[in-house]
């Protein structure tokens, strides 16, 4: 029996244009498509093989607005049994250290966890700090950046790979908390039984208050702030070189000029 | 009917969407220009229960309906890979078998139907017997506790890839000996079952095939449901078929029309998108809208046959036929013309759906028939035939 709780967040998708609200310098929700974020679904598939292995349920925990939701259905039609929904409006501007202080709480409020499986971060901040933030918290030992995970008995395994440090073996005695990188696996598609048991899977909606913060988090709260941002310049034409028999000398004392060779 | 999609809907479309777009129309490509099926996909998307979301739980299936079954076509084709065999396997064969089999060939076929490892073919077109499925001269005759089938079919879709072939033949009344429709499960490996494949000018990894039957001997319990019921079966198949053909070809026209306005976005050649030019835009927006509009009837005929009502739904799903297949024809046209040299170049994957976006205007039933079926039956105007 493996009780695991995944933590899931809904982001703009990637493929959509992604900008902070001029207001308040926070993310503007509404000017992109929000999806269950990639990293998301892996942590969500690695709990579910997991489970299929050692048996346990799997509880999804998100922080996030009304329409998260949509994420939240999403990994219930993937196989995760249940969930917890934290979602309220004081939470509008919440720093990376109020998040995992509120994910604290909702995990809390789960019985019995054994793992505790992140994204190693989360496709729009890209802090990539709440899992260790997280870990620290409730005091779990953490076993960040996992490519390969295995749960035998009371403990977990998991080969930890960075691009500084290459690839390290750790292992924790349960409960503990993982965060996992894309090569952990691939997830899978909601089957269509997944899809329609999706709906009949408990929800639980709880603000700040219920867990305790109230007056505690939101931007006016916040640590760090963020006080201007500029878009990225748009890309300059290039500069074109025609080729009349001296085509790659005229490439060269480009390069050179740009200090490139 | 609500105009507004069910969260599960919406969920099922996602998915689908997801899955092919992670296939990509260069894999059906790929596989049709090599003469191989989609196996890959096909596997995959049956054992997601996405390919029989429309039969029944106790079999395995899904318990939804063809309104689901049509998104996952639909959505499959917007992805870039439609599959044609799902018109035949999970909506005709799954269907007539579901609705008048015996209890035996339920649960015979029904499982593999639903998870999409089985793959039943459907044989009615004859060389003399395409919009006039009268002239049907394939024979059964009774021989003892057997049946002994000889005929011919032609156009048949995935005989090669199916286990099993869904033949439409014609018997001898016992009473009067006039000749009246009969419905055969025949599996593809009996004797005197024999199939050749028609060169077709289409890049489809469902290849068409003339079906030779010889002398096949059959069981007893090949025979669908019961001797008098096949006209009433024949009829059963015919919305679940025509529904699907829709949601083939809207599947076709959403992938061709995505494409047409992505690179009508990007293509510059006076300074400016080409897609801001009115010649170009226009056509493209009227497309949006004969799409939007023939989704709308697909979904209406869905509904009305999902809720039981056969007759009310045969006029909502010739209508949606119709006008599915005249989008995905020009749509697919007018993806081409917007890309100028490259709707002909395979790197962009236009051209290999041309003959594919037409299939719709002749098959399983013509425009001109289903024409012939608004004016005779909406219009009540007089027949020529
Ligand atoms: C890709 C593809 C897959 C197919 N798969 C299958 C399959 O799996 N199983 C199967 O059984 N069949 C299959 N078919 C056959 C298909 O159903 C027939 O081609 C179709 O019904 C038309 O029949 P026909 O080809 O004999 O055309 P015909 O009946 O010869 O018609 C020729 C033309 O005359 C027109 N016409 C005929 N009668 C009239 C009339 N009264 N008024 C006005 N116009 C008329 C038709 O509209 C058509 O334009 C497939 C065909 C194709 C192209």
């Amino acid at each position: 029996m493996t009780n695991i709780v995944v933590l899931v967040k809904q982001v703009p998708d990637t493929y959509s244009e992604r900008k902070l609200a001029a207001g308040d310098n926070t993310l503007d929700r509404e000017a992109a498509d929000a999806v269950l974020d990639e990293i998301n679904e892996r942590a969500i598939e690695e709990a579910l093989v997991i489970k299929e292995a050692n048996e346990g349920e799997v509880t999804v925990v998100c922080v996030g607005p009304d329409r998260a939701n949509d994420a939240i259905r999403k990994a219930l039609s993937m196989g995760a049994d249940k969930a917890v929904h934290v979602s309220d409006e004081a939470l509008h501007g919440a720093d990376i250290l109020q998040t995992s202080k509120v994910l604290a709480k909702a995990v809390g409020t789960v019985e019995g966890v054994d793992l505790i499986i992140a994204g190693n971060e989360a496709s729009d901040g890209r802090g990539g700090a709440v899992p260790a933030v997280l870990a620290e918290l409730l005091g779990l030992p953490q076993l960040t950046h996992a490519r390969k995970v295995t749960v035998e008995g009371g403990t977990v395994k998991v080969e930890r790979e960075t691009a500084d440090e290459g690839i390290t073996h750790l292992e924790a005695s349960l409960p503990a908390l993982i965060s996992v990188n894309e090569k952990i696996n691939e997830p899978r598609y909601p089957s269509f039984k997944g899809i329609m048991a999706a709906k009949k899977k408990p929800v639980e909606k709880l603000t700040a208050a219920d867990l305790g913060l109230d007056g505690e988090v939101g931007l006016a709260n916040a640590a760090s702030t963020v006080l201007e941002s500029a878009p990225k310049p748009p890309r300059e034409a290039g500069q074109r070189v025609d080729d009349e028999g001296d085509g790659g000398v005229k490439v060269a004392e480009y390069l050179a000029s740009q200090k490139l060779i | 009917m609500s105009f507004v999609e069910s969260d599960e809907r919406k969920a099922l479309r996602a998915a689908v969407f997801e899955l092919a777009t992670g296939y990509g129309h260069q894999y059906i490509a790929r596989k049709a220009r090599a003469g191989e099926h989609a196996d890959e996909l096909w596997a995959e998307a049956g054992k997601l229960g996405y390919l029989g979301v429309n039969l029944p739980e106790q079999y395995g299936g899904g318990g939804g309906g063809m309104a689901e079954l049509a998104t996952v076509l639909e959505e499959l084709g917007a992805g870039g890979c439609p599959l044609l065999m799902m018109v035949v396997s999970p909506a005709i064969c799954g269907t007539i078998i579901n609705r008048f089999g015996t209890e035996e060939q339920r649960s015979r076929w029904l499982p593999g139907l639903a998870d999409a490892s089985t793959i039943m073919a459907f044989a009615i077109t004859e060389p003399d017997a395409g919009s006039n499925s009268h002239r049907i001269t394939t024979t059964a005759r009774r021989d003892g506790d057997d049946w002994v089938l000889s005929g011919q079919k032609v156009f048949i879709s995935g005989v090669d890839w199916a286990d099993a072939v869904l033949v439409v033949s014609r018997t001898a009344d016992a009473k009067t000996g006039k000749l009246k429709p009969a419905l055969f499960i025949v599996p593809t490996d009996v004797p005197g079952f024999e199939y050749r494949p028609i060169e077709m000018d289409l890049v489809s990894v469902d290849r068409q095939f003339q079906v030779f039957l010889d002398e096949v001997r059959l069981p007893a319990e090949a025979l669908v449901g019961s001797e008098d019921a096949a006209l009433a079966q024949l009829f059963a198949g015919l919305n679940p078929e025509r529904i699907m053909a829709s949601a083939f070809a809207l599947g076709i026209a959403r992938y061709a029309l995505d494409k047409a306005v992505t690179y009508a976005n990007q293509r510059q050649v006076w300074g400016t998108a080409i897609g801001a030019h009115q010649g170009v835009s226009h056509p493209l927006a009227q497309l949006k809208i004969e799409i939007e509009l023939a989704k709308l009837m697909t979904q209406k005929a869905a509904y009305l046959y999902d809720m039981g009502d056969d007759f009310g739904a045969g006029e909502a799903a010739n209508m949606a036929k119709y006008a599915a297949a005249e989008a995905s024809a020009r749509t697919v046209d007018q993806a081409v013309q917007v890309h100028g040299g490259n709707g002909l170049a395979s790197e962009y994957g236009l051209g290999t759906l041309i003959a594919a976006s037409r299939v719709g205007r002749i098959a399983p039933v013509s425009r001109e028939m289903i024409l012939n079926f608004v004016a005779q039956n909406s219009l009540g105007l007089p027949k020529s035939y």
